[in-house]
């Protein structure tokens, strides 16, 4: 009896904390509902009366919003499996590595994680230039060919070590390539590692919004964030058109998280996923 | 693995791929990108900068060579030690915040089963969000009057104060946000909760432990290398990451209140237009990080346990 | 499932790769400005109506939506030698740019234009962009800060409207009037007047009270806030939130800002600059105007302009000041003019029907002009901008009642004597 009141107090204040986290995000959707010129609520208000979706086609006449959801699409949409790709190859290449190397490498990436955006920004723009990348959504698709972040390749390092070495052995045997081995052996046992770097390397271009203002200057190339960041220009207090905009740029990520995360924070990844014994 | 599986497919490839590599060599190549990506957008950067806190560069003309001037500046420059000591007390406070957050956190939602599950998603939630939007959400929930936090308080009968007016409450604010953006040390303390053999609590079961001591003499133990590399990465990035919402929310104010170390870099660099002395505001900020770390590591009596992360 | 999902994200992101693959070949000048998307609509019709008579070249709007990250993108720009070939700079910080030769110097290819001349233009606004005795800038306006009034609420507090030569206590009285507790619940809701608690909002005033911003305005070594003049332009300022509450406090001000309590008609009298008209015109539930700002022992405004400025760095120098001299001719000045946001700087302009329509508001537009003969301006220095913020943040914290104006002035002194030195350090 004693023990069915503790599980029932810990799923209660389990269910509190989860309400607590999603306050926030609960906050954008209902301040996008609220009528655009009302005054602004007196008390707390759950839920705007009345309630309205108008403020989403406004924000989209008001602005090319449409265009810079398109960018931002296509942004993501080269630079995620690119970014996947490299960090897989990348990570499985070093835990292959022998163990000087490894080590090396492993310190190297440890270091670069630690390296301040801002430390890149002015030169960036310069080695940009001079691959011709400025102006282009290249620019911000480039880190991609860096695997995004160390982080990601060390994440995956650390998940095909995890792999017996006795899986990799008869085919080494038997002469295979470094990418059949990678493509039919490693790959299918990390899965759970790369769907955690498609949410992670998502969000991250998605949310990236110092990149497009430095390296992009034809507006027709600008992407959501600073499509927010205009819409705030025009209108800085006008909340239920600013909430709406962040709703548009929460919504893709949001839903990508919803539908990925059951692998993402699933017992089983969680465990794979920084586990190193 | 069945064996017979990937002796076919491996036959199949040596037709896919006459020319034929060391296997070592091939994993170079493999490395390759990462490697040479990492070189030309991160580490070429990066050395250019530290370069140039070592001129007098003012974005148009050539950098001219000073020596040490710039530090010297720094040191005579108020807001300098304005901003560090904004960081100090922002570090001081949202780092141990925000792992005894991601900590407890961890221990209450390890839990198996599907409602657990969802609340662990629901804990991440808030850290996907663009920080862009994120900001801009915060300024509206700490608006005074009309904001919903305010108006919640006043609801339950509880003080209101005006968040971003004051200084100590406007600094208050960005460390309340920044802890809801935990998920990171929330999934890898969870995984390190995993590792834990569920044998040990067992055996500590058996010999009549409280759950109290197993946490102490467990738990906590078994989580330290996890907590240490987090408190390393926490005192790195949430300074970094104080500069999106002191940018977007306060603009460094109320009276200066929250300007951070990134902020004021970006101020000496694009409103002041000296890239030098921003680059070495910006070392010096690193440095005394990189000097925090070690403290940490030689009080601890760990020193070089780093490298093993 | 996630191949196939895999390959429908591939192939959608290929195809929009396509439709967003074009190209074009054309001498090209880059033309950057900051702003709103409806200062970016006036712009691109600039450039629309440019390349109508120069289809040989082809400018590249380039709009960046607010100032800081307009100022980041400009020295990132410059610092990679890339910066955009023309762009609209305000005269309180084109300095900046001009001590490393980042602009190209302007005086000769205004002396040998066929279209326009300097004597076209208002003298007070061509002299703010003269940097040691060279001309930097074409300056495409001059506005000056104004007060914009919402006539409802006059007329419900049954107040004159404010006359062309108003003053500070004809301003202190219709703002006491206008400040008002309209539902009774204890908590000001409609307040007499907005100011942004800054510089250039106060600069007027310490001059009209006999003050000056600074020692010398052609050699400045020091900010003079702490005159004894400029004290009481500074003491009257700040009383008007400390001491008479006719302006919203700090917690107000956060709330809910002046301008935008202005729009929803619960703000009386608005101080802006010609900025503001645009958005001003978006109101449709009451009927508003503006005046000159009220006077006191001397009558002064404050500059406010933008000018075109080319970077030195620009490869087709020519085909750039084609695109500036266009800009600042009548026809150009008109198309921007026509969209409210600008007080044109050429006098014909000015004086037209492209800045006074007879049908639109503000219906008292000439006080835009009439102000120009009394319109003085801060001083030109490299490093001007730092020290209007840095002083910025000493009027603020004075103005929400935190310190003192003698302490708040004194501090401003202190704090922006390095840059000062800065500047005169040869």
């Amino acid at each position: 009896m004693k023990r069915k009141v503790g599980r029932l107090l810990h799923s209660g204040v389990g269910l509190a904390v989860a309400l607590l986290f999603l306050l926030p995000i609960y906050w954008i959707f209902t301040a996008s509902l609220r009528q655009r010129g009302l005054p602004p609520p007196t008390g707390i208000e759950w839920w705007p009366s009345p309630a309205t979706l108008e403020n989403y086609p406004y924000i989209f006449n008001l602005l090319p919003m449409a265009r810079y959801v398109r960018n931002s699409l296509l942004v993501v949409g080269t630079a995620v499996p690119i970014t996947v790709f490299i960090a897989s190859i990348a990570g499985f290449a070093m835990s292959q590595e022998d163990e000087v190397w490894r080590r090396r490498l492993l310190i190297a990436s440890i270091v670069l994680l630690m390296v301040p955006g801002a430390s890149v920004w002015l030169f960036r723009f310069q080695i940009l230039r001079w691959l011709g990348l400025i102006d282009s959504l290249w620019a911000l698709i480039a880190p991609a060919f860096a695997a995004g972040s160390p982080l990601y390749v060390l994440l995956f390092f650390w998940s095909y070590r995890r792999i017996p070495g006795e899986v990799f052995e008869a085919a080494r045997l038997d002469g295979a390539s470094a990418w059949v081995m990678w493509r039919q052996l490693a790959r299918p046992l990390v899965r759970p590692t790369a769907v955690t770097i498609i949410i992670l390397s998502f969000v991250m271009y998605w949310s990236d919004f110092v990149s497009p203002v430095l390296y992009i200057f034809r507006t027709d190339l600008y992407t959501l964030p600073i499509g927010l960041q205009l819409l705030k220009q025009l209108d800085p207090t006008n909340w239920p058109l600013l909430m709406a905009a962040a709703a548009v740029i929460t919504l893709p990520v949001l839903v990508l998280f919803i539908f990925l995360q059951r692998y993402f924070l699933s017992d089983l990844s969680i465990a794979s996923l920084m586990d190193q014994n | 693995m069945k064996p017979q599986q990937f002796t076919s497919t491996t036959e199949s490839s040596k037709a896919k791929f006459p020319w034929k590599l060391p296997y070592k060599a091939q994993m170079r190549l493999f490395l390759l990108p990462y490697v040479l990506g990492t070189i030309v957008l991160v580490v070429i950067p990066a050395v250019a900068t530290v370069l140039i806190s070592f001129t007098e560069y003012k974005a148009v003309g050539a950098p001219r060579f000073v020596g040490l001037q710039n530090y010297r500046d720094l040191l005579g420059f108020g807001l300098v030690r304005t901003s560090l000591r904004n960081s100090a007390i922002f570090l001081l406070l949202a780092v141990p915040l925000r792992l005894l957050g991601a900590l407890v956190l961890a221990l209450l939602l390890q839990r198996k089963g599907r409602m657990f599950g969802s609340y662990r998603a629901a804990v991440y939630a808030p850290t996907i969000i663009p920080e862009a939007a994120y900001a801009l959400l915060w300024l509206w929930i700490f608006n005074p009057v009309y904001g919903p936090l305010n108006l919640f308080l006043g609801w339950l009968g509880l003080p209101t104060p005006d968040w971003l007016i004051q200084p100590g409450t406007a600094r208050l604010a960005i460390v309340i946000l920044s802890c809801f953006q935990i998920g990171e040390g929330f999934v890898v303390l969870l995984a390190g909760l995993q590792s834990i053999p569920r044998s040990f609590y067992e055996s500590a079961k058996v010999d009549g432990a409280t759950w109290q001591q197993s946490f102490w003499q467990i738990t906590l133990p078994l989580l330290s290398p996890w907590l240490m590399l987090l408190t390393f990465r926490d005192l790195i990035m949430s300074l970094q990451n104080t500069f999106t919402p002191s940018f977007i929310i306060t603009y460094g104010g109320p009276y200066y209140a929250t300007t951070f170390a990134p902020l004021l870099i970006y101020e000496l660099a694009f409103d002041y237009m000296r890239l030098g002395l921003a680059a070495a505001l910006l070392l010096l900020t690193y440095v005394l990080l990189g000097l925090i770390v070690l403290g940490i590591l030689n009080a601890v009596g760990l020193g070089g346990s780093a490298d093993e992360a | 499932m996630f191949k196939r999902i895999g390959l429908l994200v591939g192939l959608l992101t290929l195809f929009v790769w396509l439709a967003a693959c074009q190209s074009a070949e054309k001498a090209t000048v880059t033309f950057a400005v900051s702003g709103d998307a409806a200062e970016f609509a006036a712009y691109e019709s600039l450039v629309a109506s440019f390349s109508e008579i120069h289809p040989e070249i082809d400018v590249q709007l380039q709009l960046v939506p607010s100032d800081s990250e307009y100022r980041q993108k400009l020295a990132t720009a410059f610092s990679a030698g890339d910066p955009p070939n023309v762009m609209l700079l305000n005269y309180r910080r084109f300095g900046a740019f001009v001590a490393e030769k980042g602009l190209a110097p302007l005086e000769n290819y205004l002396a040998g234009s066929e279209i326009i001349a300097k004597s076209d233009y208002f003298p007070q606004v061509i002299d703010a962009f003269y940097l040691d005795g060279s001309l930097y800038c074409i300056p495409q306006n001059l506005s000056s800060l104004v007060v914009y009034y919402n006539k409802g609420l006059f007329d419900a507090a049954g107040l004159a409207y404010p006359a062309n030569d108003w003053t500070q206590a004809d301003f202190l009285a219709a703002a006491r009037a206008l400040t008002q507790d309209v539902d009774g619940d204890g908590r000001i809701d409609q307040y007499g007047a907005g100011i942004e608690p800054t510089i250039s909002r106060l600069a007027p005033f310490i001059w009209q009270f006999g003050g000056q911003l600074v020692d010398n305005q052609e050699k400045p070594t020091r900010l003079t806030l702490d005159s004894p003049e400029s004290l009481a332009a500074f003491q009257w300022f700040v009383d008007l939130q400390v001491k008479e509450h006719v302006v919203p406090d700090a917690v107000a001000e956060s709330a809910q800002d002046s301008e935008s309590r202005f729009l929803n008609g619960t703000l009386g009298m608005y101080f802006n600059s010609r900025r503001s008209t645009p958005t001003m015109r978006t109101i449709t539930a009451f009927d508003w105007d503006v005046a000159p700002l009220p006077r006191g022992a001397q009558t002064a405004s404050i500059l406010h302009s933008d000018g075109y400025c080319m970077a030195e760095q620009t490869t087709n120098k020519d085909a750039a000041w084609t695109f500036i001299e266009y800009a600042n001719s009548a026809p150009g000045q008109a198309i921007v003019a026509l969209t409210g946001r600008t007080v044109p700087s050429l006098i014909s302009v000015a004086e037209s029907d492209a800045f006074l329509p007879a049908d639109s508001k503000p219906a008292n537009g000439r006080v835009f002009l009439d102000a120009a003969p009394q319109i003085r301006r801060v001083p030109i220095m490299v490093n001007w901008s730092t020290i209007e913020e840095t002083a910025g943040q000493e009027v603020e914290r004075a103005f929400y009642g935190h310190v003192g104006v003698q302490e708040a002035a004194e501090t401003a002194v202190t704090l922006t004597q390095p840059y000062f030195d800065e500047a005169n350090t040869p």
